[in-house]
């Protein structure tokens, strides 16, 4: 499965663009601020049905503009396959495959399996919970569509509990307590779902992350990750009903899979807190290296791998063994983008010959003289 | 738009209030009006000021209704103790256009949405209460939308009534009549074999 054609319309900082993809690596270069991101974030759109970088929709419409448009042509199993996002001020937003809309846009996830490498991806060693619960829930709304059904369900009656909790508190009433208890009672089954499904994950994930962590880092240590979640002590409805007060007080629900994190250890002391630099670089770029082998396991497919500013957060060494690692497999797509063309392109033609080189300029996308690179009409 | 009349502008910009009526239907409907016979307009006029004034809720089911009791209500060839509830008056006329139920109704006037504004102290569950307990009515029929929503109002009702000796049920949902099965959604289509029922041949 690749991405052959691209026309970006109003997105971002591409007014009206068209970009034949290879097959293989595609280099994008150009100096900062030019639109290389957002180039993979078009991508990454068309894959995911929402942007890596910007929660609202409506920020990627370019300045003055109403509406943008992406237009992606696939070929999946040999066949071609059309894809459009449309995301216009004022309406909802759409996905159309071959011209026919999704009633449901969760149902298109999964279909074009993405991971995206990019300089944020620190935070999921350094920051919050949060960005750990998204890694796995990106990872397996790609892998099963249910996973994501539950997902939307269970976020949706949580929202409505807290703001429920919310409601009475600003009335200055207590909460009607079968209320809650009905509330309780719808988060169990997606609930138990979640945590069925995330438990099993860790345990297909463990092995592939080492594998990697060890390939990368060269070292001996020992990397371990477990998941942590409230639910493995007790049940989710013991939970709830003890921490009923905590939640009228705080307005908002205080225990369930939406606090789930993952801890990891290497050599038995968190990451977060012990890890040098160079293993933190190590151990992120593990994590996203097992999740594109998993989503290629289970999916069937090659995902389409977007390689954000590689040389920002990897040192050569890092950046050797990724692409090593990129063509020693009989990789997918893979589309990179770099401040310097002759950095990236001795980097990527000492592995491969099979690459296409792009240039970013304003967001404007021209392809550089070069004698291995050919546009097609 | 100039009406080059003040009379005419009027009408139309009252027609234009209604929901899915423009300027221009509007237009269309006031010189409508214009060419029949006056007394066209006045019957109408009289049929909306009449239906406003006189329009009541129904006291028992809070269905529409011309007098403190609807018609359903009223109709003593009506199951009483059997009682659907809807959440809107659109519901009960859309199950009363089957022609196939004759039990009573109860309109909650919406269903349990925080998200919106509406607790459930602002639906009708307490009238439901006290007709359950004032020993009439053996079973509910839950017939609200296969929404999380409407799954909320159902467990919540159901939760009040625990203490009552009566039958709850919910329509069924299901791939839908004359429907085929490889076009029905998958969310219907799981939810649908898992709810299966006993095949009965009569």
């Amino acid at each position: 499965m690749y991405l052959s054609r691209l026309i970006l319309t109003h997105f971002k900082n591409y007014s009206s663009q068209t970009v034949h993809f290879s097959e293989g690596v595609n280099g994008i270069v150009g100096p900062n601020g030019m639109g290389k991101t957002n180039l993979l974030d078009a991508v990454y759109y068309l894959c995911m049905s929402k942007s890596r970088f910007s929660v609202s929709d409506r920020l990627l419409i370019q300045h003055e503009a109403d509406f943008f448009r992406l237009e992606g042509h696939f070929l999946r199993e040999g066949k071609p396959e059309k894809v459009v996002a449309k995301v216009a001020k004022g309406r909802k937003k759409e996905i159309e495959r071959d011209d026919a809309p999704y009633e449901r846009i969760s149902e298109h996830v999964g279909r074009y399996p993405v991971v995206m490498i990019a300089p944020d991806d620190i935070q999921l060693a350094l920051e919050g919970s949060e960005e750990r619960r998204r890694f796995i829930d990106n990872t397996l709304s790609q892998i099963d569509a249910q996973y994501l059904t539950q997902l939307i369900q269970y976020n949706h009656i949580l929202r409505q509990r807290n703001a429920y909790l919310k409601q009475v508190a600003e009335w200055h009433q207590s909460p009607d307590e079968s209320l809650l208890t009905t509330y309780d009672r719808q988060l169990l089954a997606p609930s138990d779902f979640l945590l069925e499904a995330r438990k099993s994950f860790i345990a297909r994930f463990i092995p592939i992350f080492q594998a990697h962590y060890g390939a990368i880092s060269g070292n001996q240590e020992q990397v371990v990750c477990h998941l942590r979640s409230q639910l493995l002590e007790r049940p989710l409805s013991e939970w709830l009903m003890d921490l009923r007060e905590k939640d009228r007080l705080l307005q908002r629900t205080n225990a369930g899979i939406h606090k789930d994190d993952l801890e990891f250890l290497i050599d038995d002391y968190p990451v977060k807190q012990f890890a040098s630099q160079g293993q933190l670089k190590s151990f992120v770029l593990a994590m996203k290296l097992a999740q594109y082998e998993l989503l290629q396991h289970e999916t069937g497919q090659y995902p389409i791998l977007l390689l954000d500013d590689l040389f920002a957060k990897l040192d050569r060494h890092r950046v050797e063994h990724l692409m090593t690692w990129i063509v020693e497999r009989s990789f997918g797509q893979v589309l990179i983008s770099d401040t310097e063309l002759d950095r990236l392109s001795a980097v990527v033609r000492a592995k491969t010959a099979d690459c296409r080189f792009f240039e970013v300029n304003k967001g404007t996308i021209s392809t550089p003289n070069n004698p291995i690179t050919q546009q097609p009409n | 738009m100039n009406y080059s009349s003040k009379l005419i502008e009027e009408a139309v910009q009252a027609f234009a209030t209604l929901p899915s009526i423009g300027k221009k239907t509007a237009l269309r409907l006031v010189l409508h009006l214009v060419k029949m016979e006056p007394e066209l307009t006045e019957r109408l006029g009289e049929a909306l000021l009449n239906m406003r004034k006189h329009i009541q809720f129904c006291q028992n089911c809070h269905h529409l209704s011309d007098g403190p009791q609807c018609q359903i209500c009223a109709d003593p060839r009506r199951d009483r103790s059997l009682v659907c509830v809807v959440e809107g008056i659109r519901d009960v006329m859309a199950i009363e256009e089957t022609g196939q139920y004759k039990g009573l109704y109860h309109v909650l006037g919406g269903v349990i949405s925080p998200l919106e504004g509406v607790g459930p102290e602002s639906l009708q569950v307490d009238s439901l209460v006290n007709r359950v307990d004032s020993g009439e009515v053996k079973e509910l029929i839950m017939a609200v939308s296969p929404t999380i929503e409407g799954e909320t109002t159902i467990f919540y009702l159901s939760k009040q009534l625990s203490a009552y000796p009566v039958r709850i049920s919910t329509i069924a949902r299901g791939v839908s009549f004359g429907g085929e099965l490889e076009y029905a959604d998958e969310l219907t289509l799981a939810r649908s074999i898992t709810a299966r029922i006993p095949y009965k041949s009569e």
